[in-house]
């Protein structure tokens, strides 16, 4: 038992998130081929690869965000501490307040700063009264680092923001409702180098209490903010371990090829 | 030509040749849009012009200054007569001997039945009601000579705007010689006036070209749009929001797509010819009423409202859905807090132009009835009505000359609900538009 464990690094209570044998095709089009993969708590688990090898499709079945796609299909099982999020008994409206999403596009509600961040409270009625939704809203525009910045401002449109300080707002309207895991696909894409950095340190801080999977096209930047990477490539993943170990010592050649910028 | 090492010579008449033509068809581009613009506004132009001068004089009215004995002996004895016997004693008088009276004092020289007839046709018929109602208000009158400011009949109206011309063969002209003569004598006395025509805001429909009114038609237009509103939007939205953001999409969606199209351009006289066999032959709601028609023209509207919303709610960028979506929000919520208030004014602007295309509407209206000639102002939708276009239709076709400026002022009063429904259309997509 104790020799089992140490082979496998991710064990399975571990890991707060589990996906076992998922396959998603899209139509005729297999998008996903035969994925395992842990997803351990308070971790940046970074998802690496060339465009169009499945990352976003893969994230985008931990928040059933597919569902909305009409030919899209999954075969095998995620699990979410322990729940099959594709089980009949689940409420998607519920499992999607649990697993947060940050998208590549900063794409805040066209509402004032104040309201995108009391959304997700308001429509999953956290907050019992005003004072309670304002504290939410407070502690998550200070833990997205945006207080400081927009507190004169509550109520002008979120829209009128930055594009580093959209995508934060949407990372503080995500944290709003207290998620357990937060995905992130590419959000850093739209921005400038210097709002990155803002989010790269966000994420450090935000891992301390969420399990992040983050999607990027930046090899730098899976190597700086993620503890676990996983590489995918034609929706298979190649190779799925610690970052540093993938970076500095890949065990299969095509993650060497792809890190080196080979290919891709 | 090409030399890759040199590059490109842009200098050689070829590329300059080449680069003239170019030049000369972005011209011809833009010569042919402008122009094609041109034409339109000309067109326009011709349009409201010509509608604006046959209809402006339907604004205007002329009254005739006649001094009136209040002959007692004609009245009768009222004065101290009181309620219910009072009013009936004041309907009963016989204003058109008071008239006749007073015209005769005034120009002796008509002596005949028929100069008498003639002499009367100077004002107009609701002459009698105008001295009726000076009565009643003021009972003192009894035995006096008073001026009166009487309308004058439609004739009279005619020729005091120049549609009927003194110089046009007397045999066929509609006021006769006499008649100038006595027209000239009251007009060389400052007695012929004319002044802002509130009977034709103010009234129903009539059969004196001078008493017609356009309310009527207007209160049935706008209570006929109220009822194809409150048919069409919602459940024009609702089919919108289902088909977009709901309904699988196979071959029945794919189906009732291509028959909303269909229906968008199938003729509206068939809408009409729906309406009756069904609204009242089978419903039998009241004929020729505002629900009816509501009903019928919300059914003529719809696949329109449909059309046009279902554009509106697809031009809400899916990243909101999917930000929506991402906080847990359900269905109904995604679509009622963030798609439909963004789609708002797309859907208010195709609701609107929807609405003007059914205020303009005539020919299903005349297969459910609402052609009839109707003088009584509807109270609610169950009245029988007129509609602004289909009371347009009516006195174009009639005889009466006076109600060619009657058909041209309410054109200009519809052309008027039009632009106001328009800007009111600008306008609310103005206030609900919201960036992104």
């Amino acid at each position: 038992m104790d020799n089992a464990a140490e082979i496998t690094p991710q064990a399975p209570t571990q890991a707060m998130i589990q996906a076992c044998d998922v396959n998603v095709y899209y139509g005729d089009d297999h998008a996903i081929r035969n994925v395992n993969l842990d997803i351990a708590p308070k971790t940046v688990t970074a998802l690496i690869g060339p465009s169009g090898c499945g990352k976003s499709t893969f994230l985008r079945c931990i928040n059933r965000m597919n569902d909305t796609i009409a030919s899209c299909r999954i075969t095998g099982t995620i699990t979410l501490d322990g729940q099959d999020i594709y089980d009949k008994s689940i409420d998607v409206v519920q499992l999607r307040a649990r697993v947060g999403m940050v998208f590549q596009k900063p794409n805040p509600f066209p509402k004032s700063i104040y309201d995108n961040v009391a959304y997700g409270p308001r429509i999953h009625g956290l907050a019992r009264n005003h004072t309670e939704l304002d504290q939410i809203v407070f502690t998550s525009l200070q833990k997205s680092g945006l207080w400081d910045e927009v507190k004169d401002r509550l109520d002008t449109p979120g829209t009128s923001l930055s594009g580093g300080q959209q995508q934060r707002l949407c990372i503080a309207r995500t944290i709003a409702v207290n998620p357990e895991v937060i995905l992130m696909d590419e959000p850093c894409s739209a921005l400038d180098p210097i709002a990155t950095a803002v989010i790269e340190e966000l994420v450090a801080e935000l891992k301390e209490r969420f399990a992040i999977v983050f999607v990027t096209h930046s090899m730098q930047q899976a190597a700086r903010i993620s503890q676990k990477t996983a590489f995918f490539y034609l929706g298979e993943i190649i190779e799925f371990g610690d970052t540093t170990q993938i970076f500095t010592n890949p065990r299969v050649e095509k993650t060497k090829d792809y890190i080196t910028g080979r290919y891709g | 030509m090409i030399d890759m090492k040199q590059g490109t010579i842009w200098e050689t008449k070829e590329m300059q040749a080449r680069l003239r033509r170019r030049y000369r068809k972005e011209r011809i581009f833009k010569s042919v849009g402008l122009g094609g613009l041109l034409v339109g506004l000309l067109a326009l132009a011709i349009l409201v012009a010509s509608v604006l001068d046959t209809g402006l004089s339907g604004f205007r009215e002329t009254r005739l200054k006649i001094d009136i004995y209040m002959n007692p002996e004609i009245i009768g004895n009222v004065k101290n007569l009181h309620g219910d016997a009072w009013t009936k004693q004041v309907r009963d008088v016989d204003y058109g001997a008071l008239i006749r009276n007073s015209l005769r004092t005034k120009f002796p020289d008509a002596k005949s039945r028929h100069d008498i007839f003639g002499l009367l046709k100077l004002v107009s018929s609701d002459a009698r009601v105008e001295i009726m109602n000076r009565l009643i208000k003021d009972r003192n009158i009894i035995g006096k000579t008073i001026p009166i400011n009487l309308l004058s009949s439609s004739i009279v109206d005619m020729y005091e705007k120049g549609q009927i011309l003194r110089s046009s063969d007397a045999s066929t002209r509609k006021i006769s010689n006499k008649q100038l003569a006595w027209l000239d004598k009251l007009q060389a006395e400052g007695r012929v006036t004319s002044q802002f025509n509130w009977t034709f805001l103010t009234s129903g429909d009539s059969r004196e070209p001078e008493l017609a009114g356009i309310l009527g038609a207007a209160v049935g237009s706008f209570l006929t749009l109220l009822v194809t509103l409150a048919i069409a939007f919602p459940i024009g939205v609702a089919t919108a929001i289902y088909l977009e953001e709901f309904a699988p999409k196979n071959k029945w969606t794919d189906l009732i797509e291509i028959n909303i199209n269909n229906l968008a351009a199938v003729p509206s006289i068939i809408f009409g010819l729906l309406g009756l066999a069904i609204f009242l032959n089978i419903f039998n709601i009241p004929r020729s009423s505002p629900l009816v028609g509501g009903l019928t023209l919300s059914l003529m509207t719809l696949p329109t409202l449909i059309i046009a919303s279902r554009a509106a709610i697809r031009a809400v960028p899916p990243s909101i859905r999917d930000a929506a979506i991402s906080m847990g929000a359900s269905p109904v919520q995604t679509q009622l807090h963030h798609v439909l208030p963004l789609s708002m004014p797309g859907i208010l602007t195709g609701t609107i132009l929807g609405m003007a295309q059914a205020l303009g509407e005539t020919a299903p209206l005349l297969m459910i009835g609402m052609v009839a000639f109707i003088v009584d102002i509807p109270k609610g939708v169950l009245d029988a009505a007129a509609v602004l276009p289909v009371q347009i239709f009516l006195w174009a076709d009639s005889p009466e000359r006076g109600f060619m400026e009657k058909t041209s002022a309410a054109i200009i009063v519809l052309l008027v609900f039009l632009v106001l429904m328009n800007g009111l259309a600008i306008w609310m997509r103005h206030k609900f538009e919201r960036r992104w």
